[in-house]
C-alpha cells in the first residue's frame, strides 16, 4: 500500500493564498486506509483549512469530496465538473492522484495534499513501515522474502555490513538490521547457503533510474 | 601470482610480516598537513589506508592525499567507497589512480552518510563493497569495465583490499562474509579495530577452518586509544567495536593515558602475531600519527623491508633524478664559486673585526680623555674652592693684622714692619727684628712645606704668594704672643674673634679695628668696654646669621645688640637690613597662610619644604576631583613655600585653566586612574568598577578625591549624576544597527504594562514601575520610571558586616538616624530601606515599641522615603509594623514584608493608612501571584503592591531568581496577567553581604576584598534590573554609584 502523510497545514495555507474557493477532493484508495486522504481525513482537513483563513482574515470557501480512486480515469471523470467555479483543488490523493488530475483535467489547478512517503505495510494502529522499494527488480526469493533493498540503509546486496550489531542498524537502533534478519531467516529455512552466493551489480534502470517506468500489457489495452 | 606488485603486495606475498598505517586527509585543502603525517610514517608502515572521506566527512579526495603522500615516499592504500559514486565514477577514479601509480586499492561500502557532516545528501550505494572489489577485478584481470566493454590498454594495475570486522553480528556469518569478499577479489583484508582478542582468535580460527587463510593475507587492526574518553567513546557510539572492561581498567589506572595507549597498542600487536593466518597488522593511530613509529618500535617491527615496487609517476622518479642529477652539477660548479665568496666574505669579516676592535679602542680613548677632561675640571674647582678659602683666610690674617697694628699703636711693642697703610698687605722680613733662631727654622720649614704644598696643588705665584703671607702673619702673630705675655689677652680676643667671625662679614674695617682696638686696650677695661664687647660680639654673631639667611636669628641678635646700646649704628642698621630680608622672604606667606606649628625636632627648611610637598598633593588631588577652587587654593599656599616649584607653577596653571564646576567623569579620574577613565565598550560596568574601586584601594589622594565626590553631588543638588564612571552606551541605536532588516521583525511591543507604585511624600517621593517594554528595550515601548536605589539601614550595629563595607558607615554605625541622614547625604540614596533587625524573637528580640519609636525617628529624619523591613518573624512584624503606621500615620512609608502568613492583619492597616506594602514570597511565579491575589481580594490596590520574590545574589541562585522574576514580567507584559503587573522590589543588599565571598580577606587568588563585594553588589543588582526589578535596595556606596551608573548608561 502507499503510505502518505498530510502535509503541514501552514505549507497548504501557503499554496492557497489569495484563492477563494477551494475543492479538497479525497481518495477512498491506499490513502483512506492510511487514514491520510479519506472521507474523514478531507473533511478535517477542509475544516482546519478554514479556521487557518478566518484567522489569516481571508475569505476563503471549501468544498469537499471524495472519490473512489483518483488514479482511474472512470473515477476522475466527475471532476472536470465538481472543480467548476473553484480556483484550485487540493488532492489528498498519493502523488498519483495529483499527477493524473493534472494530467486528465485540463483547467483544473490541482495541489498536493499529502506527501507521499512509501510503499508500506500497517504495522499496528498509527505505524507504518517500508517494505518494497518499487525497485523493479525483486530479489525477495534470494533473501527469504526481505527486502535489502528497501530495508537496509545502504541498501546492501551481499550481507550485514560492520555496523550491524546486535541485530539492530547502526544507523537506527530502532530498526532491525534486515540483512542480520535475512541470515537468521534463510537459516531457519535450511537456505543458509544462499548467503555464500554473491549478488551481482544490481540494473538501477528498473528502479527509476532508466527514465519513468511504464507497463503495457498488450492483451488487456482497449 | 603478482597483481599489482605494490610494496605491500611484495612485503606480503615474501611472507613479511606487514605493517600498514593511516593517514587521514585534512578537512582541508592543506597540502602541508598529508605530507607532515607521511613523513611522520615513513619508514614505518609498509604502506598507509589513505581514508576516503572516512565517517563521510568531507576532506581532502583518497587519491589525491595518497598521491601527497607518494610524494613523500609512502606508499598509499588508496581507500574507495560506494557511499558517494556510482560504478561510473568509481572506474575513472581508479584509472586516474592507476595512471599515478597508486597500487593498492581498499574496497569499502563505506559509512552511512548519517554519521557525517551531510547527513541531507544522497548515499549513492550503487553497489556494495563485494560488487567493488569484483568490479574492480574485473577491470584488472579481465580488462573490462563494469558494463562488459573492454579497456584496451593500461587496464588498472592494482592490489585489492577488503576490510572485515570480526566484532559485528551475526557473528558467525562473519568469516563467510570474508569469504565472499575473497571469492569477489580481494588479496588483504584489514580487520576492524581489535580490542577483544580472545573474540578474533575465535574469528581467525573460523576464518582458518575456511582455509581462508591461505587465499588472504589477513591485517590485524590496531589502534592506541588516545585517553581513557576516547576508549569510553569508541566503547559506547561505534556500532560494531568491542572494546573490553579490560582495555577500560588498564587506561583507568594509568598515570600517562597516552603512554598506557601505546602500550595497549604493542600488547595486542604481540598477541595477534601468534595467531594464526595474521599476516600483518594495520595500526590506525586516528588523528595520532605520532604514536606509529612509536608502536612499531616497541612491536619490534621498525625495521621494515627495503621497498619495493613504490613507483610514484606524478613528480615522477625519473624527472626527480634528473632534476637531482641536474642540482648536482650545477652544485659542481657553484661550488668553488662558494668558496671563494665564502673566503671573501671571512676575510671581509676578518677586516669588519679589525676595524671593530680599533674603534673601540678609539672610544676607549675617547672615554678615557672625557674623564680626564672631568677630572681636570673637578680639580680646577677644588682648587677655585681652595684659593677661595685661602683668600677668605688670607683677609681674615689681614684683620688679625690690623688688630695687632692697632696693638702697636696704642704702644706696645710688637716687631712687625711697618707697611703700606692703606694696603691689607705686608712684608714679612724672616731676617728681621728679634726673631729667634729657633723661629728662623721654623719658620724655614714651613716655607718649604708651603713650597711643596704649591707644588701639590698646582697653585700659581700669586695665590702661593698669598697662602706663605697668611702662613707667616699666623706665625708672627703666635710667636708675638708668646713672646710678650702683656698682650697675651689680646691675641687670643682676636683669635676668637676670628674664629667667630667670618672673614666676609667684616667689611667695616675702621670702625672693626677701632672696636677691636679699643678691646684689646687692657688699660681701659671696664664694665662698658665689656658691654661694648658683647655688642660688638652680637652684631659680628648676627652677620653670621644674615649671611647664613637666617633674617630671624640675625633680627633677634641685632635686637639683643640694641638692648645693650640702641645707639649702635651698625645694630640698628643691620636689625634693619635683617627685617627687610625677612619682610621679602616672608611676605607672600605672611600674607595668605601661616605654616601650622613646627616640631622642634625639625627644621624650619625641612618644615617648609614638607608642607611645599603637601599642598602641591592637596593641589593635585583636588584637582583630579575638579575642585577648582580647592585647586587653586592649595598651589597658591604651596608657591607661597616657594614661589618657584614648578610642580606648583604648572598645577596653578592647570588648576586655573580648569572649568568651574565642570566635573566631566574623565577629568575627574583623569590623574589616578587614566588608562580606565574612557571605558572600553566591551566591558563597561567592570572597567568603570575598576576606575573606581582601584584609586580607593591603591591611591590615598585619589580615594579622598573619590570620597569627597558625593558631598560636591549632594551640594549641586543634581539628583544623580552619572558620577565617577561612565557606562559606555551603544554608539548606535539598534534601529540603525538592524540596518535594513524592518523594525516590525525585532520589534516586539508589550500589551501590557506595569502598575506605577510610589512610595513616600512630598517631591522627594519615589515611583518605580509604570514600563510597557520589557526592561531597558526603550526601542520597544517605555520605562516611565527608571529603577531606583534605596540604600539599607540597620536599626542595630550589624554584626555580620565585614569592614570592608562597615567602614564607609563606622561613624554612624549603632545611630540609625545618624546613619540614614548619611545614607541620604553623602551616599545620595533615594530612598532608605529600615532593616528592624532587633525585633527578631530569635535575635535581640526588643520590644516592638522601642524598634518602632527609633524607626519613627528614622522616617521624621529623612526627607526620601523609608521601606521599614521588619524581622521576618510573621506575628513580630505584625505587631511591630502596626506599633509603627500607629506613629507614622499618613506617611507614606512603605511596609515590608507581607507575607502569606500576615498579610491579613497587614493590608488591612495598609489599606486604611493607604501605604505601599511589599508582598514577600518564596522564589516561585505562583506563590507570588497568589500572595498579590489574596491582598487584591482583601482589598489591597495592586498599584500599591511591591512584590519581593526573594533574592539570590550572584553565585547564590541568581540564575533562579533570574529567571522567576524573567517569567512574572513576561506574564505581565506580553499576557496580560494583571496579578503580576506589579513592580519588583529587590532586597539585595543582605543577600550580598553575608555570602562568604564578601567576607574573605583579600589574595591574590581572589583578589581585593571589598572590590570583590563591591563587584558582587553591583553585578547582581544590574542582573536584577535587566530581569525587571525596579526598586533596588543595596548597601555599598561604591556599589550604589556603578549601579547608577549602570541605570544611567541604559535609559
Amino acid at each position: 500500500m502507499i503510505i502518505a502523510e498530510r502535509k503541514p497545514l501552514s505549507e497548504i495555507l501557503g499554496m492557497i493564498q489569495g484563492m477563494h474557493r477551494i475543492l479538497v477532493l479525497g481518495c477512498r484508495g491506499c490513502v483512506a486506509v492510511c487514514s491520510s486522504g479519506g472521507d474523514k481525513e478531507v473533511a478535517v482537513l477542509a475544516s482546519a483549512l478554514r479556521l487557518g483563513a478566518v484567522k489569516a482574515g481571508s475569505d476563503m470557501s471549501f468544498g469537499v469530496q471524495t472519490l473512489v480512486r483518483q488514479c482511474d480515469p472512470e473515477y476522475l471523470a466527475p471532476l472536470a465538473e465538481m472543480a467548476k467555479g473553484y480556483d484550485a483543488v487540493i488532492s489528498t490523493a498519493c502523488g498519483v492522484g495529483v499527477n493524473f488530475i493534472a494530467d486528465r483535467c485540463p483547467g483544473v489547478r490541482v495541489l498536493p495534499g499529502l506527501n507521499t512517503t512509501f510503499y508500506g505495510a500497517n504495522l499496528s494502529s498509527g505505524e507504518w513501515r517500508e517494505m518494497c522499494a518499487g525497485c523493479g527488480s525483486c530479489v525477495l526469493h534470494l533473501t527469504g522474502g526481505l527486502c535489502p533493498v528497501a530495508r537496509c540503509a545502504k541498501g546492501l546486496s551481499n550481507g550485514p555490513c560492520g555496523g550491524s550489531v546486535g541485530g539492530r542498524c547502526e544507523i537506527n537502533p530502532e530498526t532491525a538490521c534486515v540483512w542480520h534478519r535475512i541470515h537468521d531467516k534463510l537459516t531457519d529455512l535450511g537456505e543458509a547457503d544462499r548467503l555464500m552466493d554473491i549478488m551481482p551489480i544490481k540494473d538501477w534502470r528498473t528502479a527509476g533510474h532508466g527514465g519513468p517506468r511504464k507497463r503495457i500489457r498488450e492483451e488487456l489495452l482497449p | 601470482m603478482i597483481k599489482a606488485g605494490s610494496n605491500l603486495e611484495n612485503i606480503l606475498t615474501n611472507g613479511q610480516f606487514a605493517v600498514t598505517g593511516e593517514l587521514g586527509p585534512p578537512k582541508s585543502g592543506n597540502y602541508d598537513v598529508v605530507r607532515e603525517k607521511a613523513r611522520i610514517l615513513k619508514g614505518y608502515v609498509d604502506a598507509a589506508n589513505i581514508t576516503d572521506c572516512q565517517t563521510a566527512i568531507v576532506r581532502m579526495s583518497s587519491l589525491t592525499a595518497g598521491l601527497i603522500a607518494m610524494s613523500e615516499g609512502v606508499e598509499p592504500v588508496m581507500q574507495m567507497t560506494c557511499r558517494d559514486r556510482n560504478r561510473i565514477a568509481i572506474q575513472a577514479e581508479v584509472l586516474g589512480a592507476s595512471a599515478l601509480g597508486i597500487k593498492n586499492l581498499l574496497c569499502l561500502t563505506g559509512d552511512h552518510q548519517k554519521f557525517g557532516n551531510h547527513p541531507q545528501s544522497k548515499g549513492v550505494f550503487d553497489m556494495d563493497s563485494i560488487q567493488l572489489l569484483g568490479m574492480i577485478r574485473q577491470m584488472r584481470d579481465e580488462k573490462r569495465f563494469q558494463c562488459g566493454e573492454e579497456i584496451k590498454e593500461a587496464e588498472p594495475r592494482l592490489f585489492l583490499g577488503a576490510a572485515a570486522n570480526p566484532f559485528a553480528d551475526p557473528f558467525e556469518y562473519r568469516p563467510k562474509r570474508l569469504a565472499k569478499k575473497v571469492s569477489a577479489g580481494a588479496s588483504f583484508v584489514q580487520t576492524q579495530i581489535i580490542y577483544n582478542v580472545e573474540k578474533f582468535k575465535k574469528f581467525m580460527e573460523m576464518v582458518c577452518d575456511l582455509g581462508l587463510h591461505e587465499k588472504v593475507y589477513i591485517l590485524a587492526g590496531v589502534t592506541p586509544p588516545k585517553s581513557l574518553g576516547m576508549a569510553r567513546y569508541m566503547k559506547n557510539n561505534v556500532p560494531g567495536l568491542d572494546v573490553t572492561d579490560d582495555i577500560i581498567k588498564r587506561l583507568q589506572g594509568a598515570k600517562d593515558q597516552k603512554e598506557e595507549g601505546i602500550n595497549i597498542a604493542v600488547d595486542i600487536i604481540n598477541q595477534v602475531r601468534e595467531i594464526k593466518g595474521v599476516h600483518g597488522v594495520h595500526v590506525m593511530a586516528i588523528e595520532w600519527e605520532q604514536a606509529v613509529p612509536e608502536i612499531v618500535k616497541r612491536a619490534g617491527l621498525d625495521k621494515r623491508p627495503e621497498m619495493k615496487g613504490f613507483e610514484p609517476r606524478l613528480g615522477a622518479r625519473a624527472e626527480i633524478e634528473d632534476a637531482v642529477k641536474k642540482a648536482e652539477q650545477e652544485s659542481g660548479r657553484l661550488a668553488p664559486e662558494i668558496d671563494r665568496l665564502k673566503n671573501e666574505v671571512t676575510a671581509a669579516n676578518a677586516i669588519a673585526v679589525k676595524e671593530q676592535d680599533r674603534v673601540s679602542g678609539l672610544s676607549a680613548e675617547v672615554e678615557r680623555l672625557k674623564k680626564e677632561v672631568r677630572d681636570t675640571q673637578l680639580s680646577m674647582e677644588q682648587k677655585e674652592k681652595e684659593v677661595s678659602r685661602l683668600r677668605a683666610e688670607l683677609s681674615q690674617a689681614m684683620s688679625e693684622l690690623e688688630a695687632v697694628k692697632a696693638q702697636a699703636a696704642s704702644g706696645q711693642s710688637i716687631f712687625v714692619q711697618e707697611q703700606d697703610a692703606c694696603e691689607t698687605d705686608f712684608i714679612f722680613d724672616p731676617s728681621g727684628g728679634d726673631m729667634t733662631a729657633r723661629d728662623q727654622v721654623i719658620l724655614n720649614s714651613l716655607t718649604l712645606g708651603l713650597e711643596s704644598l704649591r707644588k701639590a696643588l698646582g697653585l700659581n705665584e700669586d695665590q702661593f704668594e698669598a697662602i706663605k703671607r697668611f702662613m707667616e702673619a699666623q706665625f708672627v702673630i703666635s710667636t708675638g704672643g708668646r713672646q710678650s705675655p702683656a698682650v697675651s689677652a689680646a691675641p687670643v680676643t682676636t683669635a676668637k674673634a676670628v674664629e667667630s667671625k667670618p672673614v666676609r662679614v667684616i667689611d667695616t674695617k675702621p670702625a672693626q679695628s677701632e672696636v677691636v682696638a679699643d678691646v684689646v686696650a687692657p688699660s681701659i677695661q671696664s664694665q662698658e668696654d665689656l658691654l661694648r664687647k658683647e655688642v660688638v660680639n652680637l652684631i659680628a654673631k648676627a652677620n653670621v646669621a644674615m649671611h647664613k639667611k637666617d633674617y630671624e636669628t640675625a633680627l633677634k641678635t641685632f635686637e639683643s645688640a640694641l638692648a645693650i646700646d640702641a645707639s649702635d649704628v651698625k645694630a640698628q642698621e643691620g636689625a634693619k637690613k635683617a627685617r627687610n630680608a625677612m619682610g621679602t622672604v616672608a611676605q607672600p606667606a605672611v600674607s595668605s597662610f601661616a605654616l601650622p606649628a613646627r616640631p622642634d625636632e625639625i627644621t624650619p627648611e625641612q618644615w617648609s619644604f614638607k608642607w611645599l610637598v603637601r599642598y602641591v598633593a592637596q593641589g593635585n588631588v583636588a584637582l583630579s576631583a575638579g575642585d577648582k577652587s580647592r585647586a587653586v587654593e592649595a598651589f597658591r599656599k604651596a608657591l607661597a613655600i616657594d614661589s618657584k616649584d614648578e610642580k606648583a607653577v604648572a598645577g596653578l596653571k592647570n588648576a586655573e585653566a580648569m572649568q568651574e564646576g565642570a566635573i566631566s567623569p574623565k577629568s575627574e579620574m583623569s590623574v589616578a586612574i587614566q588608562p580606565e577613565a574612557v571605558a572600553p565598550k566591551s566591558e563597561p560596568v567592570l572597567a568603570a568598577v575598576r576606575s573606581e574601586v582601584q584609586p580607593e584601594v591603591k591611591a590615598k589622594p585619589a580615594m579622598s578625591a573619590v570620597e569627597a565626590k558625593p558631598v560636591a553631588v549632594t551640594s549641586v543638588a543634581a539628583p544623580v549624576s552619572a558620577g565617577d564612571f561612565e557606562f559606555a552606551r551603544e554608539a548606535k541605536s539598534l534601529t540603525e544597527r538592524a540596518g535594513a532588516m524592518p523594525a516590525n521583525l525585532f520589534i516586539e511591543r508589550c500589551s501590557g504594562s506595569i502598575k506605577p507604585v510610589t512610595i513616600g511624600d512630598g517631591d522627594k517621593a519615589v515611583t518605580v514601575g509604570g514600563m510597557n517594554t520589557l526592561p531597558f528595550h526603550l526601542f520597544e515601548g517605555e520605562m516611565a520610571n527608571a529603577p531606583r536605589i534605596a540604600l539599607d539601614v540597620l536599626d542595630v550595629a550589624p554584626e555580620d558586616w565585614p569592614d570592608s563595607l562597615a567602614r564607609h558607615y563606622s561613624d554612624v554605625i549603632g545611630d540609625p538616624v545618624k546613619w540614614a541622614q548619611k545614607s541620604v547625604n553623602e551616599y545620595s540614596a533615594e530612598a532608605i530601606c529600615f532593616s528592624m533587625v532587633s525585633a527578631d524573637p530569635n535575635g535581640l528580640n526588643r520590644p516592638a515599641k522601642d524598634v518602632a519609636a527609633v524607626a519613627k525617628a528614622v522616617v521624621d529624619a529623612v526627607d526620601v522615603p523609608v521601606i521599614v523591613w521588619g524581622c521576618g518573624n510573621a506575628e513580630k512584624d505584625t505587631e511591630l509594623l502596626r506599633e509603627l503606621t500607629g506613629l507614622t500615620g499618613n506617611k507614606k512609608v512603605c511596609i515590608a514584608p507581607l507575607t502569606d502568613a500576615n498579610y491579613r492583619g497587614l493590608g488591612a492597616t495598609a489599606m486604611a493608612l493607604q501605604i505601599p506594602v511589599v508582598a514577600a514570597t518564596p522564589i516561585d511565579v505562583n506563590l507570588a501571584k497568589q500572595l498579590n491575589i489574596l491582598l487584591e481580594n482583601l482589598g489591597v490596590s495592586l498599584s500599591s503592591i511591591l512584590m519581593d520574590t526573594s533574592i539570590g545574589a550572584v553565585g547564590y541562585g541568581l540564575e533562579y531568581t533570574y529567571s522567576v522574576m524573567e517569567r512574572i514580567r513576561l506574564a505581565a507584559l506580553t499576557q496580560q496577567d494583571e496579578k503580576l503587573s506589579v513592580p519588583f522590589i529587590c532586597n539585595l543588599g543582605r543577600e550580598v553581604w553575608k555570602t562568604k565571598e564578601t567576607k574573605q580577606p583579600s589574595s591574590e587568588l581572589l583578589g581585593d576584598q571589598e572590590r570583590r563585594g563591591i563587584m558582587m553588589e553591583a553585578v547582581t543588582a544590574a542582573s536584577l534590573m535587566l530581569a525587571g526589578g525596579e526598586l533596588m535596595i543595596m548597601r555599598h556606596p561604591q556599589a550604589v554609584r556603578l549601579a547608577k551608573a549602570f541605570i544611567q548608561g541604559l535609559m
